[in-house]
């Protein structure tokens, strides 16, 4: 039965953005809100806002019972958990299936099957997917490099007991991993009062690219595509486009082929993200581990799927089957996604929250802007600092790129720092605008040299 | 001791609140209540009555108060002002959270506390339900009730004002 009234529990510019896709399919909303959101934007368009708690997300957004009981005494059919937050907690899953109240999101039991990361490789290993080759726990040095001649250099000691760069040691021949060896054990003893190692491919050269999937529930998986989401700082994703320019025809298809057929066998319903690392040195491609709900940068493939997503997932969750065949999506040109966040760039990325003076976004043909911000918004302390996402789309990368650089030169915000200065930095390197980058490019690269042209 | 309890004295003050009367004295053995429309007519409290009796001066709030606040319906009551027509010492007590709220420990039980009743600042005078999971709100004060905001067994939502009391030291 198609949904009539969901829950949005979720602020900022996702839940505005499904507010207005709920809308557009007739469907009623209620916005879940903290005390610091009564009067955000989203709430202004929504159907109807109940404010759950106060400011702090513990207390609100991250407090399942509450959202959950809200929908029940709103009257909602249905809960749209954004991303972040609740999103990928199956206890709020089963909750909601309790309650007869559809999550848009996969069941309960798939969020928890891709969730373990033991209970996801099991399943990637079971559908024939790569993962990063690496060895059982090792006895000595010499086990070590006995495993590390079998795969081939470099490699990368790892402690069982825990992560974090303890106990990591990169070897690119035999020497260096047994004397790195001793070294990275007694490391990792002295960090987890464990010094058991293991030994992985160690990928120089790594492009993290995913593709976005959407399941029907019934074993049939559709993907749109994927995305190249290198440009991160400290594993927070800054630029995000489709497609990946750096795979071939060949390697793209395998890996579009190894998404669904992951997901497929477990009947995997509404959007899921699976994420993966790419070599680009031996053009291979190994599985990292699958994002069961919409993702900060589906919009990239939406433009170049030319679908919306949201509305797809609020269909799917109403119980519609997949409404198209993998041979009704076509990629179109180019789009790339940044994100815009309150954090000061010069200041070490300080937070930066406080009231918005001025802000003047860009506009234009194949120019998107998902946000919930606006003149005189207060962006309170308490959250993500991401306040835009700026989308380009264009026929190709170089037009996009381009179109990227325009918009970027026209957005203006005032009142709070932004990493705008920062953005437009990238969006014009000569590396960036070849496409040659990895996910060391940003914080190896750019952001020092950013640094010293603040400098002189 | 008197056998007057709770519910005695909110039907005292809900009868003299949808009077025409001014003020109203009302003195049985050792209980005492005395309540008026005018808010600078306060009866000075002597130690020589007894711990029930209440220098109790109701304020003519209008109606306006509990309907605005206690509707479940009304989607922004949390973020609507309360209505500042009543002394200022007085202390709104307000939901910690959304929930559904109770004035009774269980259906068909008395509620916690009417209007009218001295409450302590441990004194629970209500409960919020989420998800089957119910939690006792105390008063947080020492005074008086003197208004119910809400309405039992209603959606309420964070900070929706519950209960107005009069503090006294």
């Amino acid at each position: 039965m198609p949904l009539r009234r969901i829950l949005i529990a979720n602020r900022g510019e996702i839940a505005l953005r499904i507010v207005r896709a709920a809308r557009a399919l007739g469907i009623e909303s209620v916005l879940a809100a903290s005390a610091a959101d009564r009067d955000s934007v989203a709430a202004r368009e929504a159907d109807r806002t109940l404010v759950i708690g106060p400011s702090p997300a513990r207390a609100s957004y991250l407090d399942a019972r509450l959202v959950v009981h809200a929908a029940k005494s709103a009257g909602c059919d249905g809960l749209h958990p954004g991303y972040g937050f609740l999103s990928e907690r199956h206890s709020l899953a089963a909750l909601c299936e309790e309650e007869g109240i559809a999550f848009v999101g996969p069941s309960a039991e798939s969020i928890q099957a891709v969730g373990d990361k033991l209970a996801a490789r099991r399943l990637a290993k079971a559908a024939g997917v790569a993962m990063v080759p690496g060895s059982a726990k090792l006895e000595s040095a010499r086990a070590a490099v006995a495993f590390a001649d079998d795969i081939g250099y470099p490699v990368v000691t790892k402690a069982s007991a825990g992560g974090g760069g303890r106990g990591m040691v990169v070897a690119r021949d035999a020497k260096s991993l047994r004397e790195g060896f001793e070294r990275a054990s007694v490391e990792a003893k002295e960090a987890f009062g464990d010094g058991t190692l293991y030994v992985e491919r160690y990928v120089e050269h790594a492009r993290h690219v995913e593709v976005q999937v959407m399941g029907g529930g019934d074993g049939r998986v559709v993907h749109f595509g994927e995305r190249d989401c290198s440009l991160q700082r400290r594993y927070q994703k800054m630029v995000e486009e489709a497609p990946a320019v750096a795979l071939s025809d060949a390697t793209r298809a395998r890996l579009h082929k190894a998404a669904v057929d992951l997901l497929a066998p477990i009947n995997y319903r509404n959007a899921g993200t699976v994420e993966f690392l790419y070599d680009v040195d031996r053009d291979a491609f190994y599985f990292m581990e699958v994002n069961a709900r919409i993702q900060v940068e589906h919009p990239v493939s939406e433009m170049i799927a030319g679908v919306d997503l949201i509305q797809l997932q609020l269909r799917v969750a109403g119980g519609e089957p997949l409404p198209l065949q993998q041979s009704d999506v076509a990629a179109k040109g180019h789009a790339i996604e940044v994100r815009v966040i309150a954090e000061d760039p010069d200041r070490g990325f300080a937070p930066s929250p406080g009231q918005i003076t001025t802000w003047r976004p860009p506009h234009g043909p194949g120019v998107r802007l998902d946000s919930a911000m606006e003149e005189g918004t207060l962006v309170p302390p308490y959250y993500d600092s991401m306040i835009a996402k700026l989308i380009v789309h264009a026929v190709d990368r170089p037009a996009a790129v381009a179109l990227l650089g325009d918009a970027l030169a026209q957005f203006e915000i005032k009142g709070i720092a932004t990493n705008i200065p920062l953005l437009r930095a990238i969006a014009s390197h000569p590396d960036f605008v070849a496409g040659r980058f990895d996910t060391r490019w940003l914080e190896t690269i750019l952001l020092p040299s950013y640094g010293q042209r603040k400098d002189s | 001791m008197t056998d007057i309890n709770a519910q005695d004295i909110e039907a005292i003050v809900t009868r003299f609140d949808e009077s025409t009367w001014d003020e109203l004295h009302v003195v049985i053995d050792g209980f005492e209540i005395y309540l008026s429309k005018n808010p600078s007519d306060r009866l000075q409290a002597s130690s020589a009555v007894s711990r029930a009796t209440e220098a109790a001066t109701l304020q003519a709030l209008p109606t306006a108060v509990s309907a605005n606040a206690g509707g479940a319906g009304s989607s922004s009551a949390a973020s609507q002002p309360v209505a500042t027509d009543f002394p200022e010492q007085f202390v709104v007590v307000r939901a910690p959270n959304l929930g559904t709220f109770y004035r009774s420990p269980k259906p068909g039980a008395p509620p916690y506390v009417s209007v009218g009743q001295p409450v302590d600042p441990d004194t629970e005078i209500c409960l919020i339900e989420v998800m089957k999971l119910f939690t006792s709100v105390s008063a947080g004060v020492r005074g008086t009730v003197r208004r119910i905001l809400a309405e039992d067994s209603q959606l309420v939502e964070f900070d929706q004002p519950l209960f107005l009391v009069e503090p006294r030291a």
